[in-house]
């Protein structure tokens, strides 16, 4: 009930100045006065401005910021796969060097064995060569002393034949002789 | 500085008031005021009036001492248009003129920042100055006030309601400026607005609505005895239907009211000046006419807001009514 005498009062108050204008019809128009042209103008107005702004003005605006809103979301959604394959990379270098640096590992490991090898190879060589040497020369003393000795032998022979011959002046046969001594000589040996 | 900057404002709102001055000197000299009016109110001349309403003559600058810095430019009178039943005076007025430049403002300003925003997004620039304010105007008002009011599908009102909030605004600070005059304090202008404000609400509630509309003015309690029922409905329905129509009248006063006030008190306070005839009385008005000119602004800003606000909310109720 309230509410309609409120309504009420409202109404009559609002419409208190059309009410005091159709009294005083022929004196100017109070503050209150609608003013049928005015009116007029300013819907058409109104409805051209909210024509022009709906096509020219709050679309792009609208869209600009979405636009805006979308490129940040890219720009971040870049970022974030950028930072990814970063990290993704950076994996991949530190398991790549960590691989050159066991490949380096192991290139020194062979390097050493091989080495090693080679040394002992080469001291096994020299080892054989001078064994080698020296068994050649054992060889060669070893016959040289045989021939040595042999030569020693015809010499001693000759020599013995020879004083022999002088001491016995005997005429015997030299072949005969020859094969006396060396019965005897290998009867001695 | 701050007197420097003071005394710039002070001036300013002098400029303001020039055009009102000369009117005073205007309905002052007894040639050209009314008759009638001249002799039958004794006492100072009324110069507040004739500023604030409308009329056929429109102020600009003037670079002369003996003009009172204003010239009246007299508009074209053009006949009567009848319309049916109705006669409609076409010819522009003071106010018509006020708000085709408000509107002119209102789709420069708006288009260009549109388009800057439009540039700065095509080119990947981030973009910058006035646009973005304008662009922070636009989402504030969207996006705290229109979208959640207004409620489900609420995009397709925010057009309209960011064109009665700018429209609004640059009506409203049009008056702000000297020369200027503030079409929103005319009720013909705001009761335009509250009107066509008014059709969208109730269109908007039909279409949410469809045949449920009926129920928000037919007051029909289903969960009562007939009994009941039938006086509730007879009593109800009526204020239901003064309910519909209080809104845009609300709207349409508050904005005028609010829009009038501030330069009734405005030029009240200077006119102190010349009751006194006193250049000392002078800075005591002049400097709260220049407080009330940064509260004008301030209000300027609100009542285009508070319009906007109030029909995203009649527009949510409407639509929210029958769930």
């Amino acid at each position: 009930m309230r509410r309609i005498a409120l309504n009420t009062f409202a109404l009559s108050l609002i419409a208190s100045p059309l009410l005091a204008q159709e009294g005083e019809a022929a004196s100017k128009p109070g503050l209150l006065a609608l003013q049928g042209g005015l009116m007029f103008w300013t819907l058409v107005i109104f409805v051209l401005v909210f024509l022009v702004l709906k096509s020219f003005a709050f679309g792009p605006i609208t869209k600009a910021v979405a636009d805006r809103e979308q490129a940040l979301l890219d720009a971040i959604e870049a970022a974030k796969k950028d930072r990814d394959d970063a990290a993704k990379l950076l994996a991949e270098h530190r398991a790549a060097i960590e691989a050159a640096r066991g490949e380096a590992q192991r290139f020194i490991a062979e390097a050493r064995a091989q080495a090693e090898k080679m040394k002992s190879d080469m001291l096994e060589q020299t080892h054989a060569q001078q064994a080698e040497l020296l068994e050649r020369a054992r060889r060669d003393i070893e016959s040289e002393k045989t021939k040595a000795i042999d030569e020693l032998r015809r010499e001693a022979i000759d020599l013995a034949l020879a004083g022999a011959s002088k001491v016995i002046e005997k005429n015997l046969d030299d072949a005969q002789n020859r094969k006396l001594v060396e019965s005897y000589l290998s009867s001695i040996k | 500085m701050r007197f420097v900057r003071l005394s710039k404002l002070a001036i300013a709102t002098l400029l303001f008031a020039a055009p009102a001055l000369s009117h005073a000197q205007d309905s002052a000299a007894p040639v050209q005021a009314p008759a009638a009016h001249a002799t039958e109110k004794a006492g100072p001349p009324d110069f507040i009036t004739p500023h604030i309403s409308d009329g056929s003559k429109i102020d600009i600058p003037s670079f002369s001492m003996a003009d009172n810095f204003t010239r009246e430019i007299e508009l074209p009178k053009w006949a009567p248009v009848q319309i049916g039943p109705l006669t409609l005076d076409l010819s522009p007025t003071k106010h018509v003129v006020m708000i085709s430049i408000a509107g002119l403002l209102c789709m420069l300003t708006l288009i260009l920042a549109a388009r800057s925003q439009a540039r700065s997004a095509l080119t990947g620039k981030p973009p910058k100055g006035f646009a973005n304010g304008i662009e922070a105007m636009v989402l504030y008002i969207r996006n705290e006030v229109i979208l959640p009011n207004v409620g489900h599908h609420g995009e397709g009102f925010v057009p309209f309601l960011l064109t009665v909030f700018f429209f609004i605004l640059f009506c409203n600070l049009l008056g702000l400026i000297p020369y200027g005059a503030t079409a929103t304090s005319n009720i013909s202008v705001t009761a335009t607005l509250a009107v066509v404000s008014f059709l969208v609400i109730e269109i908007a509630g039909m279409r949410a609505l469809g045949f449920g509309y009926i129920k928000t003015i037919v007051y029909w309690p289903s969960d009562m005895p007939l009994s009941i029922k039938l006086p509730i409905t007879f009593i109800m329905t009526p204020v239901e239907l003064l309910g519909k129509f209080t809104k845009p009248v609300a709207l349409a006063i508050r904005l005028f009211a609010n829009m009038i006030a501030g330069h009734v008190v405005i030029l009240a306070l200077i006119s102190i000046v010349f009751t006194f005839g006193l250049w000392a009385v002078a800075p005591f008005p002049v400097l709260a006419a220049t407080g009330i000119m940064m509260l004008e602004l301030f209000v300027a800003f609100l009542q285009a807001f508070v319009f906007c606000l109030l029909v995203s909310v009649f527009i949510g109720q409407l639509r929210e009514g029958a769930h």
